[in-house]
């Protein structure tokens, strides 16, 4: 069921109703009950006390993990019932993390490569597009690399080349400047920044840092688990 | 980078793990190549040698033990009369002890027969007639023994004088002693008895007249039979114990090397739940992960395969230098053992590659990189 519903601000990308997760059988409520809407080439921000649920949301959207209750739409089709959920993961979302989650094995050039092994190109092609990558990040001097021999900043600059590796349209971000000073925080933030600007990427960030958050076109506050405030311009309406 | 590369980094990354569970296939797989050599170059030993003799087929019953079953010799002369039949020679061949030597094929052949024909004199001489209390020494059996033209070597009851050195051009010949049949007989005490009778036939013979005369020979000899080199292998009760214990004990190795590799795999897999989440969050099908543990321990098994197969060459080189296994066989290192190795060390991989993959495939993307 592909259904694209289209208003002023462009197509829906992701549509939540009545949202829920709970864990240990029901014992802790992570969501409950969120609804949402989310269109292509927003910048949402989602910020709110520790536990209330901002991890479990981006890790929903991202099919990371299932909803207990609820719908969750991505582009029309729901992402519970998608036939191969990696698909979707490979090729229209990219995510970057607050601990970064590189792999220490590889060098920082193979990192960015490791999501192309889904995207069917040649070895040459996945050079060519790493070194691109790491180009536009800054890093074209640390290809050969390890993660461990770069500095915080770095490494996150790598994971968002990473994100980027299959040309998502939507990137996912979970406090990628929890572990960084201000300056590196502050140049991640332009990078994700210039992302959404040059490449219209929708961009969803969970951060604690209100000054981020000020950055965005729109900011959802959570707490316990449900949004408490969104200043989405139009709020959500049921039928044209 | 590649898939492969991948793979090799999954392997690499705990080089002493990596490293002890090569040990412990190879050390499996070196089992299998040693075992099975000896038991295939045992028959193989065999067939070279009766064909290096000129044997199409032996008369003989195989009945009991490793060596056949004594037999009137006056069986010899009706077999001689059959058609077909251009020549006979009779044969008393025994496994005997021979001083310090664990086991020796003892050879005792009748005089003037064809058997003799093709043993080269390397040193000294043939004997001197049918009766002459002499033998001559094939080359390994006078290593073996350590004795020379002039020497005497004792024979069960009787004390022979080394006579000659010979060249047969077979391993189990090189290995023997060999006698005129009559001085055999007498001294094991088997006087008027023999143990084979070894047939030419004229040339060209038909398959189906063979198998005809196979009847003829069975009329004669109710309890014989009549094998070509290949039957006598496969007939023989000892190849067969050599065979069934050498594949029983191989079984065993591989048993061991599939609760290594798998012990191992699953180790990584647990070790490496966290990357198994990244690798999931972004994109990586489940089924290659499945595939990149299966890679990673199909590679293990083909590494530790490698390694074996030169570890077993390397064992059976030294066993066929081994006293007591020299002039006996010739262990077969053939391509076939080889390759044949190195696919079971593929296989015990990737037999234990299955239940970690399984598993690997079973992670939570978000359990593994919660934060
Ligand atoms: N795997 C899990 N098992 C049990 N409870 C969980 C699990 N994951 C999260 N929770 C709980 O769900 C709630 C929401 O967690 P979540 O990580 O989404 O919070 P958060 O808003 O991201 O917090 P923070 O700002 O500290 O990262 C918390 O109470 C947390 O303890
Ligand atoms: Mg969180």
């Amino acid at each position: 069921m592909v259904e694209t519903v289209k208003n002023g601000q462009g197509t829906l990308v992701y549509e939540a109703v009545g949202l829920k997760k709970h864990y240990d059988g029901g014992k802790v409520a992570a969501l409950r009950g969120v609804d949402l809407q989310i269109r292509q080439g927003e910048f949402v921000a989602i910020v709110g006390p520790s536990g209330c649920g901002k991890s479990t949301l981006l890790q929903m959207l991202g099919s990371l993990a299932t909803a207990s209750e609820g719908v969750l739409n991505y582009r029309g089709q729901s992402i519970a019932d998608m036939a191969d959920p990696s698909e979707y993961r490979a090729h229209e979302i990219g995510f970057v993390f607050q601990s970064f989650h590189l792999l220490p094995t590889f060098t920082v050039a193979e990192n960015v490569q490791i999501p192309m092994f889904e995207g069917g190109s040649s070895r040459a092609q996945r050079i060519e597009r790493a070194t691109e990558l790491l180009r536009s990040v800054g890093l074209e001097h640390r290809l050969t690399h390890f993660p461990s021999e770069l500095s915080g900043g770095e490494r996150q600059r790598v994971a968002i080349a990473r994100g980027l590796a299959n040309k998502p349209t939507v990137v996912l971000a979970d406090e990628p400047t929890g572990n960084l000073d201000s300056v590196n925080a502050k140049q991640i933030i332009e990078l994700l920044l210039k992302l959404h600007r040059d490449l219209g990427v929708t961009l969803v960030l969970v951060t604690h840092d209100l000054a981020i958050a000020d950055l965005a076109t729109r900011t959802i506050r959570m707490k316990d688990g449900r949004v408490i405030s969104d200043s989405g311009v139009t709020p959500p309406t049921d039928s044209p | 980078m590649t898939f492969f590369t991948i793979v090799v980094r999954g392997l690499i990354r705990r080089p002493v793990r990596t490293g002890l569970t090569l040990v412990g296939i190879s050390i499996g797989i070196a089992a299998v190549v040693a075992l099975v050599g000896m038991a295939w170059g045992y028959e193989k030993s065999i067939e070279k040698q009766l064909d290096v003799i000129g044997v199409d087929l032996l008369v003989s019953n195989m009945s009991a033990g490793i060596m056949p079953k004594v037999f009137d010799e006056k069986i010899q002369e009706k077999i001689a009369k059959l058609p077909h039949v251009a020549e006979t020679t009779s044969v008393l061949m025994q496994l005997l002890s021979i001083e310090d030597a664990p086991m020796m094929m003892v050879s005792g052949r009748e005089w003037g027969g064809f058997t003799w024909n093709k043993l080269k004199i390397v040193e000294g001489r043939m004997p001197k007639d049918g009766s002459e209390q002499a033998v001559v020494l094939g080359t390994l059996a006078a290593e073996v023994l350590k004795k020379k033209v002039g020497d005497t070597v004792q024979v069960e009851t009787s004390e022979l004088a080394v006579v000659g050195i010979v060249d047969g051009g077979a391993v189990v010949e090189n290995g023997a002693i060999i006698l005129p049949i009559s001085v055999m007989q007498e001294a094991t005490g088997n006087q008027g008895r023999i143990n084979f009778v070894d047939i030419r036939l004229t040339p060209n013979t038909p398959k189906q007249t063979v198998e005809e005369l196979g009847k003829q020979i069975q009329v004669i000899f109710p309890e014989g039979r009549a094998r070509d080199a290949s039957e006598v292998v496969s007939a023989n009760q000892g190849f067969r114990i050599a065979r069934a214990m050498s594949w029983s004990t191989s079984l065993l190795a591989i048993v061991v090397g599939v609760l290594g590799v798998m012990n191992t795999m699953l180790m990584t897999v647990f070790e490496r739940t966290h990357e198994i989440g990244i690798l999931l969050a972004v994109g990586w099908k489940r089924r290659r992960i499945v595939y990149m543990v299966l890679c990673e321990s199909a590679l293990l098994g083909f590494l530790g395969g490698v390694t074996g197969v030169t570890l077993g060459a390397l064992g059976l080189k030294i066993l066929e230098f081994t006293p007591a296994i020299r002039g006996l066989l010739e262990p077969d290192l053939s391509p076939k053992l080889m390759l044949i190795s190195v696919a079971i060390a593929v296989v015990v991989g990737v037999i234990s590659g299955l239940y970690p993959a399984w598993r690997s495939s079973r992670l939570s993307p978000s359990l593994a990189i919660h934060g």
